[in-house]
């Protein structure tokens, strides 16, 4: 998970690579603490300013993300002859 | 007598018989024996089978002898039990239809109409679908490894997990060819392309597909960091899906390591690895859509995030100002012991001016004492105990004799009023006598 210490050093690129719903959650904590009101006004703009940079890393990743695909054991498919091809 | 008409061709031409079944038998009773010729046998042959409705739509169970496969691309058999045998034609189209090929010795049902094949004087069955028969024992072999299974827990709700809501790895075990992997990979580039697929190909039918689906499923199972797997197969017969009721299958699924989705064939083929699963998925492409947040939903989520980021640090700053107004109010509380304060300010001002007062006070005594004083130093006070005060015309007071002649006017002020003289003498002696 990130944490707020590791956030403040993480450059906006880096918190682009993290994974998805780590930023997600992230940007949920953040909110959170936002929302609970410990929080005093500087606190709570530095939160905020954190939350923009996290919504950020999340559009960047919806944006930019490609379905990858590994397949395993290519070699060894014994199965490899083709199937009528499924209807369904 | 080749020239006589049959009874056959002459039937139409006596509309006044009584119809009904003895109809067609009373003429040949009552006069010779009518010979029919083999053509007019065979179409009568014909018209009756073809008339009879059981006929037109019959199953037939049996088993498969002698098979031939012409060059038409028809094929013919015998179909046969321990009593009978009957001739089967499973034409070019139907034999297409039916996905397999009947085989010497196989045991099938079949559904067709029984007609006459009148150059060969023959009824035969016209097939129309050929099912390998034991789909009835596929049933009940279903059944009782359903409730063995069962019986061992494999089934259970209890044993099914949650499935990852946020995966970013998922299994997929399917045939890499055909419509399946294809539907599975576009509903997740469409809806969540975060996630990595990972496939373990198997085929999906036929005698080894069970065996390579468990080899599929356990090279998954190999890998770390998944999330969820999916075991997918497209629709087909029940025997096309068999594999998927197979026990090495079935406990495969259910020692899944991590929670696992079966989509096998469609909404209402419901095998034994899809209760074994974690989740069930009606078809492959709803299970990938199980498997998997929508991403187009998810922008919203988080904008709505965002949106709450906002309000929530809008609402500290109105807290904040509600803060300050409050502690300003709660300063103004504090207004009346600044108003003791001035007051204690004026009492202490009130007393200094008091003082001050008091001082000027006795000043002004000290200054009219000396007034006084002054007032007796005054010129009026020395000529009010008799002294006068002489002055010439130029206004000069007159202290010496000399500075006056004879005759000059002089001016003497007293104490009250004054008088103008004319010198008569002068003498610059002897002021000491004259004054005692």
């Amino acid at each position: 998970m990130i944490d707020d210490a590791r956030l403040d050093v993480l450059t906006d690129e880096e918190l682009a690579r993290r994974p998805f719903d780590e930023l997600v959650v992230a940007l949920q904590q953040t909110v959170q603490r936002l929302e609970g009101g410990n929080a005093g006004l500087e606190e709570s703009i530095k939160l905020y300013r954190q939350g923009l940079r996290l919504h950020g890393a999340c559009e960047t990743r919806l944006r930019e993300a490609e379905l990858t695909i590994t397949e395993l054991g290519r070699r060894g498919v014994t199965g490899a002859e083709p199937e009528p091809a499924d209807e369904g | 007598m080749t020239n006589q008409p049959s009874l056959w061709d002459r039937q139409p031409e006596e509309p006044q018989e009584e119809p009904g079944p003895a109809a067609e038998t009373q003429p040949a009773a009552r006069s010779a024996p009518r010979i029919l010729r083999v053509t007019d046998l065979n179409r009568r042959v014909r018209s009756l089978l073809d008339s009879d409705s059981v006929l037109a739509d019959v199953w037939v169970e049996g088993e498969v002898s002698q098979p031939s496969f012409p060059p038409s691309g028809h094929c013919f058999f015998t179909l046969k039990d321990a009593n009978s045998q009957v001739r089967a034609a499973l034409f070019r189209e139907e034999l297409a239809r039916a996905g397999m090929r009947p085989a010497h010795g196989m045991n099938v049902i079949i559904h067709g109409r029984v007609r006459a094949y009148e150059p060969q004087g023959v009824y035969q069955l016209y097939v129309d679908s050929i099912t390998a028969a034991g789909a009835g024992d596929l049933h009940a072999r279903y059944e009782a490894l359903r409730k063995q299974l069962a019986a061992a827990g494999l089934f259970e709700e209890g044993r099914k997990r949650p499935i990852a809501h946020w995966p970013r790895r998922i299994g997929v075990v399917t045939s890499p060819v055909g419509a399946v992997w294809r539907d599975i990979n576009n509903v997740l580039r469409r809806r969540y392309p975060l996630v990595e697929l990972i496939l373990s190909p198997s085929v999906v039918q036929g005698t080894t597909a069970a065996p390579a689906i468990v080899r599929a499923l356990q090279r998954l199972y190999a890998q770390r960091d998944l999330d969820t797997i999916i075991l997918a197969r497209g629709g087909g017969s029940l025997e096309d899906l068999w594999s998927f009721n197979d026990e090495r299958v079935v406990r495969a699924v259910a020692e899944a390591p991590v929670p696992i989705i079966v989509g096998v064939g469609h909404e209402s083929d419901v095998t034994l690895a899809d209760f074994a699963a974690d989740l069930r998925a009606p078809t492959p492409s709803a299970a990938a859509e199980l498997a998997t947040p929508d991403a187009v939903q998810l922008a919203t989520v988080i904008g709505r995030l965002r949106e709450r980021a906002t309000a929530a640090l809008l609402g500290r700053a109105v807290e904040r100002r509600t803060f300050l107004d409050a502690e300003r109010r709660a300063l103004a509380g504090l207004a009346p012991d600044i108003g003791a304060a001035r007051q204690r300010a004026s009492d202490l001002l009130d007393r200094g001016t008091r003082a001050l007062d008091e001082r000027l006070a006795r000043r002004r005594m000290v200054i009219e004492s000396a007034l006084a004083t002054l007032h007796t130093l005054s010129p009026a006070a020395t000529l009010e105990r008799g002294y006068a005060v002489a002055r010439t015309p130029g206004g000069r007071i007159l202290r010496d004799a000399t500075e006056i002649g004879a005759g000059d006017p002089l001016q003497v002020i007293v104490a009250r009023g004054s008088v103008d003289t004319r010198v008569e003498r002068t003498r610059a002696d002897g002021t000491e006598e004259l004054l005692t």
